[in-house]
């Protein structure tokens, strides 16, 4: 008796509060990645889906129509994180810098103007730099010739090898305000008192930011850059709104995203292949789960996280 | 030689004036410490000192210059922050060393100073862990470490022990009148706790609502106090005060007599009603209420067995009792 008093009862209030959020997510996360993954593993022939094994990744990955398509939208996805990397994020935390400064007048106004962006739609601003940029109707050759500075122009969105980086800098002045909030908040987290001591010890102005901001708001910094790959390597709507799916010129601006549209959906004369497009859709998740593992165990553990 | 001037300082945020007319000098060495009630401005001195407030009116001067427009880091002072302020990325050893490295001194400099402080602060075994890795005792000396490695002629505290338990707030307080004695070096000290000040101080200032109430000695202070305010704010328990004494005083003033300096006789000039008793062991403290309803305090020394309830007669010398007038000025 004494011991059937002892042995924990089974705590069934825990599966009842987690049961909604999982069923949830269950339905809508993890049925379609598994099942996304399950397709991969299957083609069509005659009109019947039959299990291949891994002759879907042995056709994207060894026919060269196939791999060149991929390898191509591969590189171009680098291409777009590297240049979030490199100046979206740089500039956000500059950005964030200026605005926790104490003297800085209307820094409410700028923070909202530099927000605004990340709250438009993707179609809004891809259809909005099309046009400020179109060499026919657009504004900026008018306002490039007003400052006399017209032979710098080109047709950015039109030339191969403009495209991909002028888009990707699009991207940038969108979503520049979310690592600049974040790392405002970093910033204003930081103790009064810790600043004030390092300006006694004369450490003010930029070596303040070098030495003492910075370090504190590198945590900050990396799930900035997590968010960033994540968010970059899952992208398609501003190339897809701005180039349609053959992200032309050429496929120049061709990404995983707009390489997966056109596979599973078909697009113009390309008949849609589910089954191929689960195979891209596998591939970009290890990709994905690839990076952010390498972040997790690689970077994240080795960050101190500072308490204050 | 002196270490640091304060004439005429005003200080106002806006409308509301924290600092009027504060005037005082700190002489080479001296351990002075600022005391006083919350908000009474103390701490708002220390940081006009230190530079990370300027003056509304006024000069300071620190070792015979003018440092009214020098930035804080160019005015030869430390400072100690009540919540340590340590940098958390940093190691014991960096956090000490980040000031002169800021200073571009020779890496052996550094390496020199930092060593001494480490050694004298008996932070050997910690020197290369990080702020979160130590208690608050720890923190507090590398704090202190951090000010000694610049070698400043003022030293500055801002309340260093609030964050402190009462033990190690004991331990370190005679830590830092130890490192007083050894560095005889001029420090200040901001604290709102009387003990710290009758205990630490050469010279204690006290204000209220950013006023200079007093300034001497511990022991001036508590035999002689200027007024009213000072004569409540340092010793414990504090003075009692009395309206309806035994002693004349002039119109609306009170009569005040130190809890010491009443004692238990079988006939006195005071008579009461004990309400509660604190044995402390050393000490006991009766609290009273006299016949004309007012409530004082008592300490006997030594342990008594005065029960609650029991009717008491008090009895004092005439000379260690002061008088004050209606606006708490002391009557001579």
């Amino acid at each position: 008796m004494r011991k059937h008093e002892n042995s924990p009862r089974f705590r069934w209030h825990i599966v009842v509060f987690l049961a909604p959020a999982v069923l949830v997510y269950t339905a809508v996360m993890i049925y379609p990645l598994f099942n996304t993954l399950r397709l991969s593993f299957f083609a069509e022939v005659d009109q019947q889906r039959v299990f291949v094994g891994l002759q879907n990744f042995h056709r994207l990955f060894g026919d060269a129509i196939w791999s060149n398509q991929f390898w191509n939208a591969l590189g171009n996805n680098l291409w777009f994180f590297l240049i979030h990397m490199l100046v979206q994020n740089p500039i956000g935390i500059a950005l964030a810098a200026i605005l926790s400064h104490s003297r800085l007048r209307f820094a409410a106004f700028y923070r909202s103007a530099i927000f605004i962006p990340t709250i438009l739609s993707f179609v809004i601003v891809g259809f909005a730099w099309k046009l400020i940029l179109s060499p026919i109707w657009g504004i900026a050759p008018g306002m490039l010739d007003a400052v006399g500075l017209n032979s710098l122009y080109a047709p950015w969105l039109g030339k191969e090898e403009y495209a991909l980086t002028t888009l990707s800098l699009v991207s940038v002045w969108q979503f520049v305000g979310i690592p600049m909030m974040l790392i405002y908040a970093a910033l204003l987290s930081i103790p009064e008192e810790i600043l004030e001591a390092a300006e006694v010890e004369g450490i003010t102005g930029l070596s303040a930011f070098w030495k003492i901001k910075l370090p504190l708001i590198l945590p900050s910094i990396g799930i900035i850059s997590i968010l960033t790959f994540v968010a970059n390597f899952n992208a398609f709507d501003l190339i897809y709104a701005a180039q349609g799916a053959l992200a032309g010129p050429d496929f120049s601006t061709d990404i995983l995203g707009t390489f997966l549209y056109r596979t599973f959906f078909g697009f113009q004369l390309q008949l849609g292949d589910p089954h191929m497009g689960s195979a891209i859709a596998s591939a970009m998740f290890l990709i994905i789960l690839l990076g952010v593992c390498l972040y997790l165990f690689g970077i994240q553990s080795r960050m101190r996280r500072y308490q204050f | 030689m002196t270490a640091l001037t304060l004439s005429n300082i005003h200080k106002s945020f806006g409308k509301v004036e924290v600092l009027s007319d504060v005037s005082l000098t700190v002489e080479e060495g001296e351990f002075v410490v600022f005391v006083g009630p919350s908000g009474c401005g103390k701490s708002t001195l220390l940081r006009v000192i230190a530079g990370l407030e300027d003056a509304t009116s006024g000069t300071v001067e620190i070792g015979g210059e003018i440092v009214n427009s020098t930035p804080p880091a160019k005015r030869g002072i430390a400072m100690v922050f009540q919540s340590y302020a340590l940098y958390p990325h940093l190691t014991v050893r960096d956090n000490m060393g980040l000031g002169l490295k800021q200073e571009k001194q020779p890496k052996s400099v550094i390496k020199e100073r930092v060593d001494a402080a480490v050694q004298m602060l008996d932070l050997a075994s910690y020197a290369d862990r990080h702020p979160s890795d130590l208690s608050g005792g720890q923190r507090q000396r590398v704090a202190i470490g951090r000010a000694i490695v610049r070698q400043p002629k003022l030293f500055l505290f801002d309340e260093p022990l609030s964050n402190l338990d009462a033990a190690l707030r004991m331990n370190t307080r005679i830590e830092i009148a130890a490192l007083h004695r050894k560095l005889s070096a001029s420090m200040i000290y901001v604290t709102h706790d009387q003990t710290e000040a009758m205990t630490l101080a050469d010279k204690i200032v006290v204000l209220r609502d950013g006023r200079v109430e007093q300034v001497g000695s511990p022991m001036e202070l508590y035999n002689n106090p200027a007024n009213r305010f000072v004569a409540g704010f340092l010793g414990a328990p504090a003075m009692n005060f009395l309206a309806h004494g035994p002693l004349p005083v002039a119109d609306g003033g009170t009569l005040g007599i130190r809890p010491e300096h009443l004692r238990l006789t079988p006939e006195g000039r005071l008579t009461g009603t004990v309400t509660h008793v604190e044995r402390l062991g050393g000490d006991t403290n009766l609290l009273v209420r006299t016949e004309a309803n007012e409530a004082i305090t008592v300490r006997l020394f030594g342990q008594d067995s005065t029960e609650v309830g029991a009717t008491i007669a008090l009895d004092f010398d005439d000379h260690a009792a002061f008088r004050f007038d209606l606006q708490g000025q002391r009557l001579r």
